[in-house]
């Protein structure tokens, strides 16, 4: 279980999240919502150890994350940000290789299992016919499973070394938390789908826990099973989409007043804006 | 921007083999290189010498011409040569991963600009100790380098939140203008002599006759050199950013620290050693790119190998090329380096 | 008479030309008068000046000029890279000498009116004519003449006192890097410096390379093998600790000969690197470096 417990955190003297609570099943799927400066970002950030908050704790099966080891929890949480800009040009296998940095000792180099985990990830994500191009060639939507794809590597056990500590990553028991960062925001319809897809699976099959903090209330509607709504910095709402999503949570975190009603093909919830309040 | 073809394709890792075999190569292969460089460079110039003479010890020392030539003309400009190129090569690549920035030097932070002042200072004002004068022009020039790395380093980490790289770069170019108009000032109050002096000084020189500026050299460059071979994995990482790096386990903080302090103590003693030699931190990185791609665990070394070979040439040129007349050696690289740069562009067009 | 408004404009008139012309009419020198307010940056002909009695004249001195002692109650204002043109302005010359490279003051000054001498580096020939075109500039043509006579006539002095001896082969340096052998300049087979070694009975080692200025390497020097190595220094505050030390930097290319016979000099004084009317001294403390045993 992944907890924020009270967290509150500042830019300098500006105050972002204040007391937020939020707790995250293994194995769930969860959307976190908020118009721009509710703190979407800097939360997922907190979640990730990027930051430190400055008062609560965020704590992973129970161990408070800034007391844990970096490549430790690097084992156990990954991040696919909005954008990937490179400074240098590599190829989508050396990319994706990266996200086996935790499980490597200092001069180790990767090593057969590693390149194996490396192109599972890829094929994971459906990209396994790119890995010999160079990353600033692909389009947005390839780029973006690419570095899904190495994220994931950073999950994946059996590692090189025979004494590794960690089980592989079929063992659904230890919590393992992939974030995304308005993961559509940049890709066209199509691809848009094959991501929800593909998160959905990957929770499903391997009980990878899903944060996802998106603009799009639809895609979260159809894609997570729960929803933490923020804004300015507080938690409004939380709790099973069926329950949280109503023009009444809507209207209180966008101003908007909305229309929600289930979808009759996707069963999915669905919210259309009708007009600002 | 690179096409995907711009690489030899072969030396991207396919198999797990591959990458140990490819670092393998290219420490074996640019380092070979670099020691023919270093082997064949004082056997080469104007004057012709015989090496049998060169080691021939029943002649005494003071009379041997050829062993002279050798050994205290060419061999200590071969070695100076070898460590000053492979040192601004290494730290052009690691402030290149650091800036994320193609196009950042081992000058831009402000280091070699600091040491240059440090040279002039003394050159112009001179020494208070007799006992300090032989080493001053390079003792000085190391200490400003120091002081311009303090002063860099604490104006981008004065911030809570750690180092920050556009902070780091504003410093360094801001520092470049203001050490560059101190050292006209210094300039101004200097008599034409030592303005002639100060002048040649930035064109580089690594005629330095002697091994103990090398030897003080090693110092300085030993700790840059530990702290470059642990750097290339996370130099890799940090190509992603900041954050993708932090989060795949990376100590951010300390491999920007450690990154900044050991590509600017290798460039002070470099500059210490042999002036401000420009472009070898900035074409042999982008050369060796080109030829084994970006993973730094073949960058760093390679560019060490090739930017030692290619200075050792460099100064080779400079020595025979106008002989009796010394061409400076920074004059060479910057010609090599001129028409580089425009084919760069041209080519990425 | 009434004052019209024709009579007031005529007066107006007269007085803006008046005021346009006369202090033209006062302030332009005529080319013939002889100069009464001279300025000089360069210090060989500053030196000049004072050496051929139009010492009173001068206003204004270069920075680095040190000779005569008198130079220190005249105005600084600057020299080859700085020029206070403001200065030099304030100071209401008739005549100002500048290096011949200066072409933007004297364009300025010829704005302004005012005539400028031109000083061009040469070997002694040059230089002799270039005093004594001075002398005629300012009105001393024959004290010029004299000092020329008399350089003349030391030179010719020194060269018969070494006629028939054994020319060494010669270095000569000016200007290096403090402490090190790093950044040598030398003198090549042309100009001043290679004038005043021949005339000193030296054979300059780089005489078959027609420059001034040659930056060597140590292995160019270990190469030449000069039999004597005379160094040149402006700084003539030098301790004798410092010139011993600074002397002992070349013993490191201990196959020179004129390392292994102890025959490196160091010879101090801004007259050695600019000719001007010690130009005899210097040859002459040159030619007893070299030949001790003729003096």
């Amino acid at each position: 279980m992944l907890r924020a417990e009270q967290v509150s955190f500042s830019y300098d003297t500006r105050p972002v999240l204040d007391g937020v609570d939020v707790s995250v099943q293994t194995g769930g799927l969860v959307g976190v919502l908020g118009p721009n400066g509710s703190g979407k970002t800097t939360f997922l950030k907190l979640l990730a150890g990027l930051l430190t908050p400055a008062s609560g704790h965020i704590t992973l099966d129970d161990v408070d994350i800034t007391t844990m080891d970096r490549r430790t929890l690097a084992r156990r949480v990954a991040v696919v940000p909005q954008e990937t800009e490179l400074a240098f040009d590599y190829s989508v296998l050396e990319i994706v290789l990266m996200g086996r940095y935790p499980h490597l000792q200092t001069f180790e180099l990767e090593g057969p299992a590693d390149l194996a985990i490396a192109r599972r990830t890829l094929a994971a994500t459906g990209t396994a016919h790119l890995e010999q191009r160079t990353f600033r060639t692909l389009s947005g939507g390839e780029k973006q499973r690419i570095v899904m794809a190495s994220a994931l590597a950073q999950f994946e056990g059996a590692p090189s070394t025979p004494d590794s500590r960690d089980p592989p990553h079929e063992d659904t028991n230890t919590t393992r938390v992939l974030l995304l960062d308005e993961p559509t925001s940049s890709l066209d319809l199509s691809f848009q789908l094959a991501t929800a897809t593909l998160i959905a699976e990957l929770n499903r099959t391997y009980r990878t826990t899903a944060v996802v903090c998106t603009h799009d209330l639809n895609f979260a509607a159809g894609l997570c099973r729960s929803l933490v709504l923020l804004r300015d910095g507080r938690v409004v709402a939380s709790g099973p989409t069926d329950e949280v999503l109503t023009p009444a949570t809507i209207g209180a975190v966008y101003d908007v007043e909305a229309d929600v009603h289930r979808h009759e093909i996707t069963r999915h919830l669905t919210v259309v804006p009708l007009a600002r309040l | 921007m690179r096409e995907a073809t711009a690489t030899l394709p072969a030396l991207r890792p396919v198999s797990a083999g591959d990458l140990r075999r490819r670092i393998w190569l290219v420490q074996v292969g640019f380092g070979a290189l670099a020691v023919a460089a270093c082997i064949g460079a004082p056997l080469v110039g104007p004057t012709t010498i015989s090496l049998r003479q060169v080691f021939d010890t029943t002649i005494p020392f003071g009379q041997n011409v050829d062993a002279q030539i050798f050994f205290i003309a060419r061999l200590p400009r071969a070695f100076a040569g070898a460590l000053v190129g492979g040192s601004l090569a290494a730290a052009g690549v690691v402030l290149q991963a650091l800036l994320r920035n193609p196009l950042a030097t081992p000058f831009t932070l402000g280091v070699s600009a600091g040491a240059s002042l440090g040279a002039m200072l003394v050159i112009t004002l001179g020494v208070p100790f007799t006992a300090l004068r032989s080493a001053a022009v390079p003792v000085a020039s190391f200490a400003g380098a120091l002081g311009a790395l303090a002063i860099v380093y604490f104006l981008a980490t004065m911030r809570r939140q750690g180092l920050s790289t556009l902070v780091l770069l504003l410093a360094g170019v801001t520092l470049n203008s203001l050490f560059s108009a101190i050292i006209l000032f210094v300039q101004y109050l200097a008599d034409p002599a030592q303005t002639l002096q100060s002048v040649r000084w930035v064109m580089g020189n690594l005629d330095i006759g002697s091994y103990r500026p090398i030897l003080w050299a090693l110092g300085p460059m030993g700790l840059a050199f530990v702290a470059f071979a642990r750097l290339p994995r996370a130099l890799n990482l940090l190509t992603l950013g900041a954050d993708s790096a932090a989060v795949r386990g990376i100590n951010v903080l300390r491999t920007q620290r450690v990154a900044f302090l050991s590509a600017s103590l290798a460039t002070g003693a470099a500059v210490a050693v042999g002036g401000p030699i420009g472009f070898i931190g900035i074409i042999v990185p982008h050369l060796v790119r080109l030829l084994v791609g970006d993973d730094h665990r073949l960058v760093l070394p390679a560019s060490i190998g090739l930017g030692a070979a290619f200075l050792v040439v460099c100064d080779v040129a400079a020595r025979t090329v106008l002989s009796p007349m010394e061409l400076p050696v920074g004059v060479i690289t910057a010609m090599l380096g001129g028409p580089f740069f425009l084919w760069l562009l041209v080519r990425n067009r | 008479m009434r004052f019209t408004t024709r009579h007031t404009a005529a007066f107006l008139a007269g007085l803006l030309l008046a005021i346009a012309i006369i202090p033209g009419t006062q302030e332009r020198p005529r080319a013939q008068e002889h100069p009464a307010r001279i300025i000089s940056v360069v210090p060989a002909l500053t030196e000049t000046l004072f050496a051929i009695g139009a010492g009173d004249a001068v206003v204004g001195v270069g920075t680095f000029d040190k000779h005569p002692p008198e130079v220190a109650t005249r105005t600084h204002v600057g020299g080859l890279l700085d020029p206070d043109m403001e200065r030099i302005f304030a100071l209401r010359p008739d005549l100002v000498v500048f290096y011949g490279s200066q072409q933007d003051q004297i364009k300025q000054m010829s704005r302004a009116g005012i005539e400028t001498f031109t000083y061009a580096h040469g070997g002694i020939d040059d230089t002799l004519s270039v005093i004594r075109r001075l002398g005629t500039r300012v009105g001393r043509a024959s004290e010029a003449t004299r000092l020329t006579n008399a350089i003349d006539t030391q030179i010719a002095n020194v060269r018969a006192r070494l006629a028939g001896r054994d020319r060494p082969r010669v270095l000569l340096v000016f200007g290096r890097q403090p402490g090190s052998l790093g950044n040598i300049y030398a003198s090549g087979g042309a100009g001043f410096l290679h004038d005043m070694l021949e005339a000193a009975a030296g054979r300059n080692v780089l005489a078959d390379v027609s420059r001034e200025s040659i930056q060597l390497s140590s292995e160019a020097i270990l190469t030449a093998a000069p039999e004597v190595i005379v160094e040149l220094t402006y700084d003539d505050l030098m301790t004798e600790d410092t010139q011993a030390a600074e002397i002992a930097v070349w013993d490191r290319l201990s196959s020179v000969p004129a390392v292994r016979n102890k025959r490196v000099h160091l010879l101090l004084g801004n007259q050695f690197v600019q000719p001007g009317p010690r130009m005899g001294d210097s040859i002459e403390a040159i030619a007893r470096t070299l030949h001790p045993e003729a003096f």
